[in-house]
């Protein structure tokens, strides 16, 4: 059907076109002018060159709220992927209550970052939360500060996220599962193949493109990842928590700083670019090589 | 398609395995639930009995009065009306931004997987590329482009904005769906004489139903759960109620009443939750019948 | 299915022109702030109570945070639908606005009610640009007050107020000792750039504090005063507990309040929170000035009045900058916030003990000004950056900190 084009389906995305080109590549283009200008509060027009750019990579903040993307995203993805997959597994041993179990599971992911974050900060709050009451039933020494100790904190946020996007996975891999053929199932346990082995061998590799799915739903949200943070810590103590979409944030308002907030939006976008791309253009020739079939 | 039922063997006998897939099992309970029962209980408490510190401990008496406050009678600065206005406000943004989206993005996925007009795939890495910028860097110039066409601070506009920043979630998820339609199903059709949008609602749409399902879900929680859009773009009269939540959780009065907290949270978080317990089975289904492939 | 959709559209887009045409007879003032808490929620009733009285209609857009109603705030600018009237601090943060002719001036109204007889001239000074008033003030804050619970000092055996930073240490030692928190410490940046100020004031001086802020000088007495501030803040990080980080103002102001904790650090606007508590200076809690220190940190509040294109709401705006500067509201408002009246003619006798304390410090000129006075906004953040790392950072390497201190500047 390829190459008759059809002026009704590219009417259809017209919309689209529209919103992808005045929308995404037009702020892009406004991002990145205004990153070479000198603007404060209001976009100004004084050139002043990759000025900013030098502000923003001697900023210990910046440079922080980097690492910690990096830190949280990789965690956050991977704790999602993994627990979820392990709750997919239990799940499929023929449990009781499964269904309840599912909704047990899965009702974090209706909750807002907000909340999520709103709900941990609370419980992991030492004067309030989980150690305090553990101390008052007795353990005195009990400890678990994670939110405001500055080595543990993003560790924190990762707990929270987890809590909140597993569910999703495990919805995910469990739909996967039931798709696999009985007749494996026979196959590897006539070879008398211990049941975790089968699940490690024989169905995660068959589960891998519902996961890297998965994974990339999950994936859209990191680079986003503020409002965990502010309802959480706040990006602290200190940088601990520091996040880029909050840096860029706090620049483009509190602190009137457009030029350093639109040149750290465009190195957030070039970075985007150089992960996205590589792995569109490979899913393009996988998809061509399956075309040629 | 793929069945509702676990494979493998039956289970034969209580063994050691057996034993420790239920403990991890109740462990993982334990971990899911514990954040919405510690709200639950915080919420139905006097202040009297929190400041005890015990924030794990059945209230010794329910106390529903958290509830009426956050609901009619918090207050977020000189006014005390709680969150209902709020609650009102969300839907009127959430339905709307809900269903065009899911329009929009079901006549993209099905445009781009089956017909791929020229530029198509361009289209959908623009798409991706936008679906991972920060919101953040568009609220300016968005604002500005909102105002020049009259729809800043009005719910059209808060509605548009949310369609806008949907779409490449819900382009990606559509297009993933009809990617997995056999191509001559559509090549059919087109012997028969239809067209572009006869063969999308007559055949595809139909198909396409527990997909609409799982995108109209995590749309709803989307945009019901959104902060950031709702402050900048609703304008006062329009305010969600996840702005209202966080005027009360910071308006005080001398000491933090976390039991309104609590209950407001709760209440903002229903709408969401509701879906999700009751429609639960058809997220599930949905994903099942091939909703997120790869 | 298509005219359906394009029916709903309609619909919506309806709804919207609806929301937005109202009839506005009376003058109509749209107040965006921030001011949500106890005490400010209730100093700003006083205001919204008097413009209503006065025949004016109010109507409130509080956003909670700072940052949050900052962020409205710019961007309805930016959209051309600026709210009548935004709560803002004086300073360099409104400048930008007034030089891109965004607000309305409200020089008539200052002339008219005579205000260059009544403000202090560093008030009056920091409201007006090129001679023209734009910002009508509703009150100062005296910021660098420790406040103490007497019930915890009465439980650590605390019997008098500590007049010197070793004295006020012993005393931290006692409350621990006490079983107590010695410290309800607000662990924001913002809270913690102003401990930074105050003690920096208790060590260098009026004087001293000027230079550095104002002449940016890095004179060896500048960067050892800067040193030996960060060294009380080392000792003080001692005093603190685990939930610190992240922790609101009024939630510490809580601890003294139900007298788990002894001491806080912070502005005057505390009390608002002691007097919605029902708890009263003097009796219940105590302020002292930061000790050593020779005079006060102060920031002013104001209303900022945006160009809305509205000739109704010009009026409204005129009318809301009489109501703030009537002598009476100013007072009320004064008693209620927990702030100084910025009218000097006023009747003091109302005051508490703390605000009378900040009446005499301010009439006796021996204060200096806030960081967001005398820095642009984003020197301001650097400078909450500098004092949250070494607050967080633990390292009492004062030489190193001190250079970065200087850094903010460049």
């Amino acid at each position: 059907m390829k190459r008759k084009t059809n002026l009704s389906a590219t009417f259809a995305l017209l919309p689209t076109w529209l919103v992808a080109v005045v929308v995404f590549i037009g702020t892009m283009a406004w991002s990145i002018n205004l990153s070479f200008t000198n603007s404060t509060i209001f976009p100004s027009s004084t050139y002043v060159g990759f000025a900013q750019y030098a502000k923003l990579f001697s900023s210990a903040k910046w440079l922080a709220s980097l690492q910690n993307v990096l830190i949280f995203g990789v965690l956050y993805v991977g704790g999602c992927l993994l627990l979820g997959f392990l709750l997919a597994a239990a799940l499929d041993r023929k449990i009781r209550f499964e269904s309840a179990f599912r909704t047990i599971f899965l009702y974090p992911y209706a909750m807002s970052f907000v909340v999520t974050g709103l709900i941990w900060q609370w419980m992991l709050n030492p004067t309030l939360g989980i150690q305090a009451s553990v101390r008052s039933l007795g353990w005195e020494s009990f400890v678990l500060d994670w939110v405001v100790n500055r080595d543990l904190a993003i560790y924190a946020l990762v707990l929270a996220g987890v809590w909140q996007g597993a569910g999703l996975v495990m919805v995910i891999a469990l739909a996967g599962m039931r798709g696999i053929e009985a007749e494996q199932w026979k196959a590897a346990r006539i070879d008398g193949i211990p049941v975790w082995r089968i699940y490690v061998s024989i169905i995660l590799p068959q589960l891998g493109p519902a996961l890297a799915a998965a994974g990339m739903l999950l994936a859209m949200g990191v680079i986003k990842t503020y409002d965990i943070v502010v309802a959480m810590t706040n990006g602290g103590p200190g940088n601990a928590t520091e996040v880029p979409a909050k840096f860029i944030m706090d620049n483009l308002f509190g602190r009137q700083n457009l030029g350093l907030a639109t040149a750290g939006a465009t190195v957030l976008v070039l970075g985007v670019i150089m992960i996205v791309a590589p792995f569109r253009y490979a899913m393009h020739m996988h998809s061509k090589a399956r075309g040629a079939r | 398609m793929a069945r509702l039922h676990p494979n493998g063997p039956k289970p034969t006998q209580i063994t050691a395995g057996r034993i420790g897939l239920y403990v991890f099992l109740l462990v993982a309970v334990l971990f899911f639930t514990l954040p919405l029962y510690t709200m639950v209980v915080t919420s139905l408490k006097t202040m009297d009995e929190i400041r005890l510190g015990q924030i794990f401990s059945l209230p010794s008496k329910l106390d529903f009065s958290a509830w009426t406050t956050a609901w009619s009678g918090a207050c977020m600065g000189t006014v005390c009306v709680g969150i209902r206005s709020g609650f009102w406000n969300s839907l009127a943004i959430t339905i709307p931004s809900v269903a065009l989206s899911v329009f929009v993005g079901a006549v993209n996925g099905y445009a781009l997987s089956l017909w791929r007009p020229r530029g198509a795939s361009v289209l959908f890495g623009l798409l991706m590329a936008g679906g991972l910028i920060p919101y953040q860097i568009f609220l300016y110039p968005m604002v500005r482009a909102m105002a020049t066409v009259g729809l800043y601070n009005s719910l059209a506009g808060i509605i548009l904005v949310h369609v806008i920043f949907g779409l490449p979630l819900v382009t990606l998820l559509f297009r993933n769906y009809f990617v997995s339609v056999p191509e001559e199903l559509c090549k059919a059709a087109r012997v028969d004489g239809a067209g572009f949008w006869r063969i999308f609602f007559e055949i595809m749409l139909p198909i396409a139903v527990p997909m609409v399902v799982v995108v109209s879900m995590l749309q709803f929680t989307g945009i019901w759960n959104d902060f950031l859009l709702g402050l900048v773009f609703a304008g006062r009269d329009n305010l969600p109620m996840t702005v209202q939540l966080n005027n009360i959780v910071n308006t005080t009065m001398g000491e933090r009443t976390y039991n309104v907290n609590m209950a407001a949270t709760i209440l903002t978080a229903l709408v969401p939750l509701a879906i999700y317990f009751l429609s639960g089975r058809w997220f599930v289904r949905g994903i099942a019948a091939g909703a997120v492939k790869g | 299915m298509k005219n359906m959709m394009k029916l709903f559209l309609a619909g919506v887009a309806f709804a919207g022109f609806l929301t937005t045409a109202q009839a506005e007879d009376k003058p109509t003032i749209e107040m965006l702030s921030s001011w949500t808490s106890g005490g400010e929620a209730a100093a700003i009733n006083v205001i919204k109570t008097e413009f209503e009285k006065r025949g004016g209609v109010w109507k409130d857009s509080s956003i909670a945070g700072f940052g949050a109603a900052d962020a409205a705030f710019q961007n309805r600018v930016v959209a051309g639908d600026p709210p009548g009237a935004k709560q803002g601090v004086i300073g360099l943060a409104a400048a930008d606005f007034v030089s891109q002719g965004l607000f309305n001036s409200i020089d008539d109204v200052a002339k008219a009610g005579k205000w260059a007889d009544v403000l202090p001239k560093s008030i009056l000074d920091l409201i007006s640009y090129d001679g023209q008033t734009y910002l009508v003030p509703t009150g100062a804050h005296g910021e660098s007050w420790v406040f103490y619970s007497k019930e915890a000092f009465a439980k650590a055996g605390i019997a008098e107020e500590p007049k010197t930073w070793d004295e006020f240490f012993a005393g931290l030692d006692k409350l621990k000792a006490a079983g107590l928190v010695p410290v309800a410490w607000g662990g924001q940046p913002w809270q913690q750039s102003k401990v930074f100020n105050m003690v920096l004031l208790s060590q260098v001086g009026i004087d001293g504090f000027l230079k550095i802020y104002v002449d940016k000088d890095k004179s060896e007495a500048s960067v050892e005063g800067v040193k030996k501030t960060l060294a009380i803040l080392h000792k003080l990080h001692g005093y603190i507990d685990d939930g610190a980080a992240g922790r609101n103002w009024n939630d510490a102001t809580a601890m003294l309040i139900t007298a788990k904790a002894g001491v806080q650090f912070m502005g005057d606007w505390a009390k608002g929170e002691f007097t919605v508590a029902g708890k009263e200076a003097g009796k219940d809690y105590g302020c002292m000035i930061v000790p050593e220190s020779p005079g006060m940190v102060y920031i002013a509040d104001s209303f900022y009045f945006p160009k809305t294109g509205n000739a109704e709401t010009d009026k409204a705006q005129k009318l809301l900058a009489e109501v703030v500067m009537d002598p009476a509201v100013q007072v009320e408002f004064s008693l209620k916030k927990g702030s100084v009246p910025a009218r000097s003619d006023v009747d003091k006798s109302k005051l508490d003990a703390c605000a009378q304390k900040g009446v005499e410090l301010m009439s006796a000129g021996a204060i200096v000004p806030d960081q967001a006075i005398v820095l642009t906004p984003q020197q301001v953040g650097a400078l909450d950056d500098f004092v949250d790392e070494y607050w967080n950072s633990g390292s009492d390497d004062t030489a190193a900190a001190a250079e970065n201190f200087f850094a903010i500047f460049e």
